[in-house]
């Protein structure tokens, strides 16, 4: 049956349609539990609030359950599911970028448009750092690409790299997903949050 | 604390669950002849060109170009970076793996259409995926990448645009008269054998 598009059940423009309020709803639930304020969002990585990691980690093996049993059901044919291609470097370095500026900055791409939205100054000049990085990237994309496109690997998955079926993976990440959530709550307990 | 058990205890007996039940058991792969007969009549087998002109100008690391006319006519002419696979030889081994893969975007070509669309059924058939033929072969692309025809001067813009941008990748592919000249590309790699994973056979329909 699945996926909607690929195979005619709804068209790419009622896909956008449905996207614009899938969005909103998300911008909604992320600003109503407290994802817009970088105190919150950073304290992952100071261990006074570990709530990204768990709802990051809760997403994932949701989705990944999700769609193993749809695929087991035959209401999804994961062939079609679209693979994000990798480049090994980019994919490392972009991360590293991306890690600093989380620390930096307070918030992630997403969430500073989050929080810009609701009038958050800092979170405005985030943005406007994210476009600066924008700028940097496509203008001197001729230097970064040989780097860009370094160790491209295609569309893989970790599963397959490991050559063991995607449900293991997906019970090991479970069980990586439980032991992180108990360290993570044990770490909230240790460091508490500064004063502001 | 104790909702926080319960939500554990479900999620790591689902996660036991599908370790333990076999993969994608219930939808294997089948193209019949009618799906097959879609998609030739749909054309989505086709790359234009100008993409593939626009991907070999890049040096797009996902392109494969595949040759599968006879080895002589590779070794006189053919496109950067191309392997020669002949069509006769479509089926050995030794091009399994440049065949079926999905890391590339692999773009057969003769000099018409007709040979390399013959090599795309046979491998679509086989449940092949990421094959696709250069549209109008290799006669089209000399006509379109390597020497464009300058549009009339009433044309829209478009065919300014386009033209401009296929001059310039006619220079920089060799066209314009220099058909012969040897571009350095070596081939793209190997894609690495995927192991563990059962080759999708075609069942039934006309294999």
């Amino acid at each position: 049956m699945g996926p909607l598009i690929v195979n005619d059940i709804i068209s790419s423009n009622t896909n956008l349609f449905l996207a614009f309020f899938i969005g909103i709803a998300f911008g909604f639930v992320l600003e109503s539990s407290g994802f817009s304020s970088s105190r919150k969002l950073v304290g992952v990585f100071y261990g006074y609030d570990t709530v990204v990691l768990k709802v990051f980690f809760t997403g994932a093996i949701t989705a990944m359950i999700g769609l193993l049993f749809f695929s087991l059901f035959g209401w999804i044919d994961l062939t079609y599911i679209y693979i994000n291609p990798t480049y090994l470097w980019s994919t490392i370095i972009g991360g590293v970028i991306m890690g600093a500026g989380f620390i930096l900055g307070g918030f992630c791409p997403g969430t500073s448009v989050c929080a810009a939205a609701i009038g958050k100054i800092d979170a405005i000049i985030f943005v406007v750092g994210i476009f600066i990085g924008i700028f940097i990237f496509t203008e001197g994309y001729p230097i970064w690409k040989p780097l860009y496109m370094a160790e491209f690997m295609g569309n893989l998955k970790i599963n397959t790299f490991f050559n063991i079926s995607s449900g293991t993976l997906v019970m090991l990440v479970i069980f990586a997903a439980a032991v992180m959530f108990w360290i993570g709550e044990w770490a909230e307990k240790k460091f508490k949050a500064p004063k502001y | 604390m104790k909702t926080r058990i319960i939500i554990t205890i479900i999620f790591v007996s689902l996660g036991l669950i599908i370790a333990a039940v076999p993969e994608n058991t219930t939808k294997p792969y089948k193209l019949t002849a009618n799906e097959l007969l879609d998609e030739v009549k749909s054309g989505t087998q086709f790359v234009h060109p100008d993409q593939v002109a626009d991907m070999v100008v890049q040096q797009d690391p996902t392109l494969q170009l595949i040759d599968i006319r006879s080895k002589e006519e590779f070794e006189k002419y053919s496109l950067p970076g191309a392997i020669n696979v002949p069509l006769n030889d479509l089926l050995s081994d030794e091009w399994k793996p440049y065949l079926n893969q999905d890391i590339y975007l692999n773009v057969l070509y003769s000099n018409g259409t007709t040979r390399a669309n013959e090599a795309w059924m046979i491998t679509r058939q086989l449940g092949y995926k990421n094959n696709y033929v250069l549209q109008g072969g290799l006669n089209y692309w000399v006509e379109t990448v390597l020497n464009p025809e300058k549009p009339g001067m009433t044309s829209p813009d478009d065919e300014f645009a386009k033209y401009n941008y296929r001059k310039a990748a006619s220079n920089a592919l060799g066209g314009g008269g220099a058909i012969e000249q040897k571009q350095d590309v070596k081939p793209a790699k190997l894609p690495p054998i995927k192991k563990g994973n059962k080759k999708k056979m075609v069942q039934g329909g006309c294999s």
